[in-house]
């Protein structure tokens, strides 16, 4: 077949990503460093980087014609057929190849990657027989994963598993097999999409952060080179190919020193010491830096590692592991997220008087924050000073606040049913209708082409006697054909019921509700949830976003919502149930959550009966529609009195109750901290 | 639906100036990656595709392939027609027209790259591929109208293969390569959610339309709709020397293309607009010197002008702003003029 031979652009000629390029260098020396991850903008060179790489790793030795890339000096890794050649006394055939690089797409199937059936193999010739998948390429090689933050989630323990043991252990489609998998994890990702799970951000051996140049005669050099190459790509190659192979000759050469290079052991106490102060959890990071420090020193072609090695090292290996320090002494009341905003003044000076008279602290270091335009928060430490004394804003005037910082939003989900659905996004498991996603089970049921091959060749098996085979060693008709019922994460259809009541004024609490509310926005932009927004205050409820995916839409929205006047807290309830009613003929499969944001304070009704027991009523309604699954988050605040009508009203509709601050993820780790100017590198500057 | 024949021309459409240059720029400079057209219904956006179509020079493929191969050209081929002239055989040619090939916004992955033939595996025991939309869209315009519904995997694949030119289908065993050389035009309304930065970025050029406001505008589009539909041949032709005009333009821009210089100080321009207006990554740097050849040889010149800069700068930029979370797309038109007076 033919196969379009794309060109690469050579690893040489990347421009002012020294640090990325550095790191990919010492995986290609040392492939015992355990990958690289690379975060960072789009556009960056990343994946033209990791592609370059390839060209440039030093050549194996393999077994011939095996399809795990065996070593064959290394016994004890031998796959199974090749362990069975020796056994036979045949002598294994012995060939060089590049490091494989494989591209694992984050659209692959479970199969693609662990490997199948060989169903081919099995009609022709009636025996099962293993196909190896992408984990077999990548013996020995490199697994590259693109915006490896978007892998779904099976995928990851699949990888996870694997990395872990170096073997890849096939359980699936009838087929039991073993074969050796030891790989490099090299990931990029954009930080916008979503964090990675912390057991595979661990994997990496070490993490870059990346960003474009911004020296104007740099960005021309770069422009150029791409222009050139694009324009001319084997001409551009040859230019380059004096540079590319002195980079490769630099790497065999500090492959053959690394095992002389000496760690001298006040340094190995100063890496011991490194991890300690950034309180990186186990000991990966110790063992990972000594072997970075080490390779680094190699290529430097020296065989003693100095502390500048280290330092370097430091810089690659702890960024993505530095924890939090443990939690602050219980008196301070808040965790610095929740720090509230000051209101914005001008417009509403007399609803604050608290916030006026408070003497100004300093403000915070405001760590790991982009958003640098959004004032500093103020550490408020007396709270029962200002409880329900401070006064609302007047009625029938209405104000509105800032949007309070954003945190990280715990794990929402809802149960699983039986409905296939189709669509993408990352929040609850489903049925699917589409190809992705995990194999479950089979289904005689043919659809989407998705053809079960180890339960159709079962359901084959029994006729095989009276069967015209037709040279096949099996012969298969149309009623045997089973497929795939595949399960996957998607995304649901989140309804806001936002009490923007005068109520909520009081304390700020509008401020930090929409914080909230823009926590889980972000949340629902990661896992690509529909939303939709109605917000209840005076007399009436009001829809002002419906059902959408656009999660800017709702962020604007919730920057301009006023606050102010009484609580018509049923008819809130009442419009949103409208809505997910009429969403319902839309879409019977919708999965919606309603979440109701509010303190439960109803003080006006739609008919006769008093507004609390009509809130009561219409939740009992909303409860006894199994489909719609509910949230309450109560932003009533511990104060002198507290009333707790939102928990009351959370156990009427049947659903899960959140506090505010229950709301957040982040109380132990905050993931990856931004290197510069923070986390790993100003501790590591004050140490060395 | 109206026979092929039948298509308003591009010549008459009125106003729609960014869109109408991002489309013929990305008509004679494929490597542009595409279009995204950003704006509300009724705004003329897939009247424009079509008559793009229609407006380019048919061209010539080899009769029973599926993906439209080029016969003479062997470097292009698929497997199958290159081995049927290694063979000696004579290909079969006809002429046609560009192809606009729709992708509804329900495709799925298997629709989009192509299958494997399951009944005919399952029987004999062979693996068989079943093309998909990309191997239709060679050579052709691959249109997604509501791109930013489509399931994400799918606009991944999407953009994979026209940045590379190339499909390549890996899945249940199968692994296959096709050539897959079109245009992209995708179109969505920003108020049914946004795509991802990562997407967007790899459109080569994007474009916001809004409805006309110029009443005189509104009423010669009304006119000229009006007129097309109760005479659509008489319409057609009286517009034919101006499609021609355009025509031959085009033509003479392609062919001229490889002969565009760049000069130094265009580039420092380029990079100076990248750096001040803020916007992430390269891709944004190279689009805009892709473009802007483009643009001079659209115009006929060999040479880039400043101008040809200020002309694509806005398709170039508007998804690549860096933007806060949910802040809307936009570029900052004042912050633009003063860059460029610097």
């Amino acid at each position: 077949m033919l196969t379009y031979k794309r060109f690469i652009y050579p690893f040489t000629a990347i421009i002012g990503q020294e640090k990325m390029q550095k790191g990919l260098i010492l995986n290609a020396i040392n492939p015992r460093l355990g990958g690289i991850l690379i975060r960072g903008e789009k556009g960056t060179a990343k994946s033209t980087a990791v592609r370059a790489l390839a060209a440039l790793l030093p050549e194996i030795e393999v077994v011939a014609g095996c399809p795990y890339n065996c070593d064959p000096e290394d016994y004890n890794r031998l796959c199974l057929n090749c362990r069975e050649k020796l056994g036979r006394g045949e002598r294994l055939p012995r060939a060089r190849r590049r490091v494989p690089v494989i591209d694992l797409p984050i659209s692959a199937t479970e199969d693609r990657l662990v490997g199948s059936l060989d169903f081919e193999y099995a009609i022709k010739h009636g025996r099962p027989r293993f196909e190896p998948g992408i984990l077999a390429r990548a013996n020995r090689g490199i697994i590259y994963v693109d915006e490896v933050n978007l892998l779904d989630d099976h995928l990851v323990d699949v990888l996870l598993d694997a990395a872990a043991m170096g073997v890849n252990i096939v359980e699936r489609e009838g087929i039991s097999y073993t074969h050796p998998a030891e790989f490099i994890l090299v990931g990029t990702m954009n930080p916008e999409e979503g964090e990675l799970r912390p057991q595979l951000l661990d994997r990496f051996g070490l993490c870059v952060q990346i960003e474009g140049v911004h020296d104007p005669g740099q960005r021309v050099e770069i422009i150029k080179r791409r222009g050139a190459f694009e324009a001319d790509p084997l001409r551009f190659l040859t230019q380059w190919a004096g540079e590319e192979e002195r980079l490769r000759e630099k790497i065999l050469t500090a492959r053959q020193i690394l095992p002389r290079v000496t760690i001298r052991e006040e340094l190995l106490a100063l890496i011991a010491r490194l991890c300690v102060e950034t309180c990186t959890a186990g000991h990966r990071a110790d063992i990972i830096m000594t072997v970075t420090a080490r390779t680094i020193a190699a290529l430097a072609g020296r065989e003693e590692v100095t502390e500048a090695d280290v330092q370097e090292a430091a810089e690659l290996v702890l960024p993505h592991r530095v924890r939090e320090a443990p939690a602050p002494p219980p008196e301070q009341s808040q965790p610095p997220e929740t720090r509230e905003e000051p209101p914005q003044q001008e417009e509403n000076p007399e609803s604050t008087p608290e916030q006026a008279e408070a003497p100004p602290e300093q403000p915070r270091e405001n760590d790991g924050q982009e958003s640098g335009e959004e004032p500093h928060g103020e550490e408020h430490k007396g709270e029962p000073e200002e409880g329900e004394n401070s006064p609302a804003p007047p009625q029938g005037q209405d104000v509105v606040f800032a949007v309070g910082q954003p945190f990280a939003v715990r794990r929402i989900t809802h149960g699983r049913d039986r409905i296939l659905r189709k669509g993408s996004g990352r929040r609850s498991r489903t049925r699917t209708a589409t190809r992705a996603g995990r194999y479950v089970r089979a289904t005689a049921w043919l659809q989407n082409n998705d053809l079960a091959f180890d339960a159709t060749l079962r359901a084959a098996a029994p006729h095989q006697v009276y069967r015209e085979k037709n040279g096949m060693a099996i012969a298969i008709e149309k009623e045997d054909f089973r497929s795939k019922v595949r399960e996957k994460r998607i995304g649901n259809f989140l309804l806001f019921v936002v009490d923007a009541s005068g109520s909520m004024g009081a304390q700020q609490r509008m401020v930090e509700t929409k914080g909230a509310i823009l926590s889980l926005l972000l949340d629902a932009y990661q896992k690509r949830d529909k939303i939709g927004l109605v917000a209840f205050k005076g007399k009436t409820a009001e829809v002002l976003l419906p059902p959408t995916n656009s999660v800017e839409m709702g962020y604007k929205l919730l920057q301009e919502l006023p606050t102010g006047g009484r609580t018509p807290l049923a008819a809130g309830l009442l419009k949103a149930y409208d809505i997910i009613k009429t969403h319902f003929y839309k879409d019977p499969n919708l999965d919606p959550l309603l979440i109701l944001i509010s303190d439960g304070r109803a003080n006006v009704s739609i008919g006769e009966d008093k507004p609390l027991l009509e809130a009561r009523r219409v939740a009992e309604i909303i409860h006894n529609d199994a489909r719609i699954k509910t949230l309450v988050v109560d932003v009533e605040k511990d104060g002198l009195v507290t009333f707790g009508l939102a928990r009351e009203l959370a156990a009427a509709l049947g659903a899960e109750y959140y506090r505010i601050d229950e709301l957040k993820a982040g109380t132990l780790v905050q993931v990856v901290r931004e290197m510069q100017g923070s986390g790993a590198v100003a501790k590591l500057k004050e140490i060395c | 639906m109206q026979p092929e024949t039948i298509i308003y021309p591009f010549a008459a459409l009125v106003g729609q100036e960014e869109m109408k240059k991002g489309l013929l720029l990305n008509a004679v400079n494929p490597k542009l990656s595409g279009i995204l057209i950003r704006g509300e219904k009724g705004t003329a956006k897939s009247t424009a595709v079509r008559a793009l179509a229609a407006l380019l020079p048919e061209i010539e493929v080899v009769a029973d392939c599926p993906f439209s191969c080029d016969p003479a050209d062997i470097t292009t081929m698929c497997s199958s027609c290159r081995h049927r002239l290694e063979a000696g055989e004579e290909l079969p040619r006809t002429r046609r027209r560009m192809r606009v090939v729709d992708l509804p916004v329900s495709a799925t992955e298997d629709r989009v790259v192509g299958t494997l033939d399951i009944e005919r595996a399952i029987k004999k025991g062979e693996k068989h591929f079943e093309p998909g939309v990309l191997a239709q869209a060679n050579r052709g315009i691959l249109y997604v109208d509501e791109v930013n519904l489509l399931d994400d995997h799918v606009v991944d694949v999407l953009l994979d293969s026209a940045a590379m030119g190339v499909n390549t289908v890996e899945r249940e065993g199968v692994s296959f390569t096709h050539p897959a050389n079109f245009i992209l035009v995708g179109t969505m309304n920003p108020e049914e959610g946004e795509l991802r930065p990562q997407l967007l970025d790899r459109f080569g050029l994007c474009v916001n339309i809004t409805g006309i406001l110029d009443p005189g505008e509104r009423v010669e589009i009304i006119k000229r709709r009006v007129a097309f539909e109760e005479d659509p041949e008489g319409f057609i032709a009286r517009w034919e020397g101006e499609q021609e005009k355009l025509r031959r333009q085009i033509l003479t821009a392609i062919e001229i293309l490889p002969q565009v210089e760049m000069p130094e100080e265009i580039l420092y321009l380029i990079a100076k607009i990248a750096i001040e207006m803020g916007v992430d990554g390269h891709r944004a740097d190279l689009v805009m010197m892709k473009a802007a050849r483009t643009m001079a040889a659209l115009d006929g010149r060999t040479e880039v002008i400043p101008g040809d800069v200020y002309a694509i700068v806005n398709l170039a930029l508007l998804h690549r702003m860096r933007r806060q979370p949910f802040q809307e797309m936009h570029v900052d038109q004042a912050k633009l003029r003063e860059v460029l007076a610097q």
